[in-house]
């Protein structure tokens, strides 16, 4: 008999583990190996917006994104927001239960502090200035209500504070701050996202582990830990791939189909970022003062051919200056056929003989290497050999990126020519690059132009979106027709995974790769 | 020798002191750290801001002044590109490198002992024009270029070992053996010309005369007898070891002081530049200071003081 109870309460027991769901619990861990991590900041007003795709993990936004940029009410702390009828207050609605890694509750004071300190003195994010310049208070009418009060209408709100631009919208744990200090985040920072922080060797790697309970962003966390590794050669990091060290790799352009051929597969970041060349200012006593001479320099440039031979085909040509493709779904712009810069050396010279420079003249060109542009020597070589081609003698200055940056800052090298890849971005990113660009009062002004600076002014306090993606249609225009700059090309990015990141789409938001997917367990 | 060890630390001091503000002039005269801290469009009084936040704002004199002071107390201030205290940064770096170039040289000594030794001894034969393409080798093959060619071969075809990072001792492996081989090929030509020269000297006959062995001759005798530049080039190779082996940490993602030193001076983060400076001389001023103790157990004719 006991024995028949024994079997019974065995039986028993197996059909309940077979029959009650076991919840799942966060398993392995991915790596991800880059060639640097920007700045290392673990603090996301001090760091700036390069390290977001490692704090995004650590710490939720206001307003969440699609994977391709759209905003979104599933993915951020507010889960609605509305403009008030005079675009002057934005309400954003938050979700309850959202609990910092140290079991604090976020609420709308923690969103007020957030933000405020992301608009102070210390703050070094992207977009603090524009934010100063238009906030005029916050209000906080309920835990779960946050109202933001502009100085004048505006639309741009929601979009600054999300996951699409910088890092101000990061929510950060008032309390926490408040009683640890200022400097605490940079330690031992504190967020609400799905990952929380476990450890940082500078130099080497960041680690995060999964939170204990599902997330309501990303449900139950799929790997236990996310580490992101420094690798600074590619060799290495190939190695680390075929090892099993790493799960995600940066590849170049040039190793990425070797890496393919040996079964690894390629996710490609289409036209990730857009290379820009300008010029120093101020440059109204060089030959670029005339137009011609701009469009001269433009026509110089075989665009198929740096894609093809610099890039090895991992690039398209690109026409308009600070033309981010991917604003122009939202803003509803294309590059029609006349916006396209042909290849005419003839019509360059012909352009330069009628602004009277017949025998050409003597330029500088600032060459230098980027992080995601190893090519940046290379490619400016051979835009000094395009321009010798048509009678115009450029210098290689050969410098590295700060000594380029302090040149274009003081303003020391008139007329010589910069370039960055920047990084590709939706329509709020194109007009908060523009700006940096254009704006007068920037040290980062690269051209002076009254027409796009009235247009640039206009954008931050037009209320209605149609006319707000006309404005910057416009700008983009201006900005091809005057020949305010030297657009090359759009750079795709090649990533190498191994079987655990083999279905992932890096997506198409600014210096973001959509791990969310990767680490997300929800249907 | 107490005359001599105080001599040697105010020496010491003054090659700090002078050390550091060439530092701390040379890196304020390469660009402002704060076009690179502050994001593009930073407005005027985002500068100021920073500035004064940092520091930076205040006379030349008194932000030196104010560095040494805190740097006696261990205080090296905070990074301007990771915004923890530089010292933080080298806690976690400088014992990354110190193990690598512990482990580095061992391996060198190891191997340029014998080898130098055996080169000596069967000089002008098989052994010795072997030893010589080691050496050759050693020195005129490019670290970075060994280290891809290992990490490309043995971590990536083979799979045998780590391909970068820090860890248990097989992440050791690569780097030291990319690093030790440069410096056994100096050490073991150096050990084999000076061993050559000693085993020509009068000491050595007579010991030969008086019927001591052979082995005994060279491993007794001689070899002590042939170390003193040996340790001078070792100490001076591990200090530089420890400090500026960018090169081999860069290949292989090992986070130490070399690359430290690198990533402050891109960042032009200045807090960072100095301390790694000083760190690095007090590391040749300590390595110096050993290879000096060393001379008078190598030799008891040398007296100090």
């Amino acid at each position: 008999m006991k024995r028949h109870l024994s079997r019974a309460a065995w039986l028993l027991l197996l059909s309940l583990a077979v029959v009650t769901p076991v919840a799942a619990q966060p398993a392995g861990e991915l790596t991800v190996a880059l060639s640097s991590l920007s700045t290392e900041t673990l603090d996301p007003v001090l760091g700036g917006h390069i390290g977001k795709f490692y704090l995004s993990l650590m710490f939720d936004y206001l307003v969440g994104v699609t994977p391709t940029g759209q905003l979104s009410r599933d993915g951020g702390i507010a889960w609605r927001w509305e403009a008030s009828p005079d675009s002057t207050r934005w309400t954003f609605h938050l979700r309850k239960g959202v609990k910092f890694h140290n079991g604090d509750e976020l609420t709308s004071e923690d969103v007020k502090f957030s933000i405020t300190r992301a608009m102070g003195k210390r703050s070094t994010t992207g977009y603090a200035g524009t934010l100063r310049q238009l906030v005029k208070d916050i209000e906080t009418p309920a835990p779960d209500r946050v109202v933001i009060v502009t100085k004048e209408p505006t639309v741009i709100i929601p979009s600054y504070l999300s996951r699409v631009l910088s890092t101000e919208g990061m929510i950060l744990p008032k309390k926490y701050l408040e009683s640890k200090g200022d400097d605490v985040l940079v330690r031992a920072p504190v967020g609400s996202g799905p990952y929380r922080f476990a450890e940082q060797v500078s130099g080497s790697h960041i680690k995060v582990e999964a939170v204990p309970a599902p997330h309501w962003r990303v449900g139950v966390p799929r790997f236990k830990t996310v580490t992101f590794k420094i690798v600074p050669e590619e060799t290495t990091r190939i190695a680390m791939l075929r090892r099993g060290e790493a799960d995600i790799v940066e590849v170049s352009r040039d190793r990425m189909r070797e890496v393919q051929q040996a079964g690894f597969t390629i996710h490609v970041r289409k036209e990730d970022a857009h290379i820009d060349g300008w010029w120093i200012q101020p440059w109204d006593q060089t030959p670029l003062r005339d137009k011609r001479v701009r469009e001269a320099l433009n026509l110089a440039l075989d665009r198929r051919e740096i894609a093809a031979t610099i890039f090895g085909g991992m690039a398209e040509p690109a026409s308009v200056p600070f033309g981010l493709s991917w604003a122009f779904p939202d803003i509803k712009f294309k590059i029609t056929p006349d916006l396209v810069y042909a290849f005419d050396p003839n019509r360059a010279k012909k352009l330069l003989a009628d602004a009277g420079y017949g025998n050409g003249f003597t330029t500088d060109i600032y060459a230098f290497q980027l992080p995601g542009l190893s090519e940046g020597k290379t490619l400016a070589e051979a835009i000094a050999g395009y321009w010798q081609k048509i009678g115009v003698q450029a210098r290689l200055v050969p410098v590295d990126y700060p000594a380029f940056r302090k040149a274009w800052f003081d303003r020391s090298a008139p007329g010589a020519l910069g370039y960055y890849n920047v990084a590709n971005r939706d329509w709020i990113g194109t007009y908060a690059i523009v700006e940096k660009y254009t704006h007068p009062s920037n040290k980062s002004a690269s051209m002076r132009d009254p027409e796009i600076d009235a247009m640039v002014e206009a954008v931050l306090h037009q209320t209605d979106r149609e006319r707000v993606n006309a404005l910057i249609r416009n700008i983009l225009v201006r900005l091809r027709t005057e020949h305010l700059g030297l657009p090359v090309v759009y750079l795709h990015t090649p990533y190498a995974a191994s079987k655990k990141a083999a279905k992932w789409n890096p997506g198409t938001v600014m210096y973001e790769l959509n791990l969310d997917e990767l680490v997300s367990t929800k249907p | 020798m107490r005359r001599f060890v105080l001599t040697r630390i105010v020496q010491s001091v003054v090659t700090l002191l002078v050390l550091s503000l060439m530092v701390f002039l040379l890196a304020r005269a390469t660009g402002d750290p704060l076009s690179l801290v502050l994001p593009l469009g930073a407005t005027q009084e985002d500068y100021e801001n920073a500035r004064h936040y940092l520091g930076l704002d205040l006379p030349l004199s008194v932000q030196y002044v104010k560095f040494i002071a805190n740097a006696v107390r261990g205080d090296f201030g905070i990074s301007l590109r990771v915004r923890r205290p530089v010292v933080d940064l080298l806690w976690e770096r400088f014992p990354n490198s110190l193990a690598l170039a512990a482990v580095s040289m061992a391996l060198s000594l190891a191997l340029a002992f014998p080898l130098g030794v055996l080169a000596a001894v069967h000089r002008d034969r098989a052994l010795d024009r072997a030893a010589k393409i080691v050496a050759t080798l050693g020195q005129a093959l490019p670290t970075f270029w060994l280290g891809i060619v290992l990490i490309e071969v043995v971590a990536g075809r083979l799979q045998w070992l780590p391909a970068g990072g820090t860890g248990d001792l097989s992440h050791y492996v690569m780097p030291a053996f990319t690093l030790a081989w440069f410096v056994l090929a100096g050490i073991m030509r150096l050990l084999r010309s000076s061993l050559l020269e000693v085993l020509d000297s009068d000491f050595v006959r007579t010991a030969r005369a008086k019927g001591v062995p052979e082995a005994g001759v060279v491993w007794r005798h001689a070899l002590r007898n042939a170390l003193i530049p040996v340790v001078t080039f070792a100490g001076v190779y591990f200090a530089i070891l420890v400090t500026t082996a960018i090169v081999v940490e860069t290949v292989f993602a090992w986070p130490g002081m070399g690359r430290l030193a690198y990533e402050a001076i891109t960042a032009r983060d200045f807090p960072v530049i100095q301390a790694v400076v000083l760190v690095t001389a007090l590391v040749v001023v300590v390595a110096n200071f050993t290879v000096d103790l060393l001379y008078v157990y190598l030799d008891p004719r040398i007296r100090y003081g």
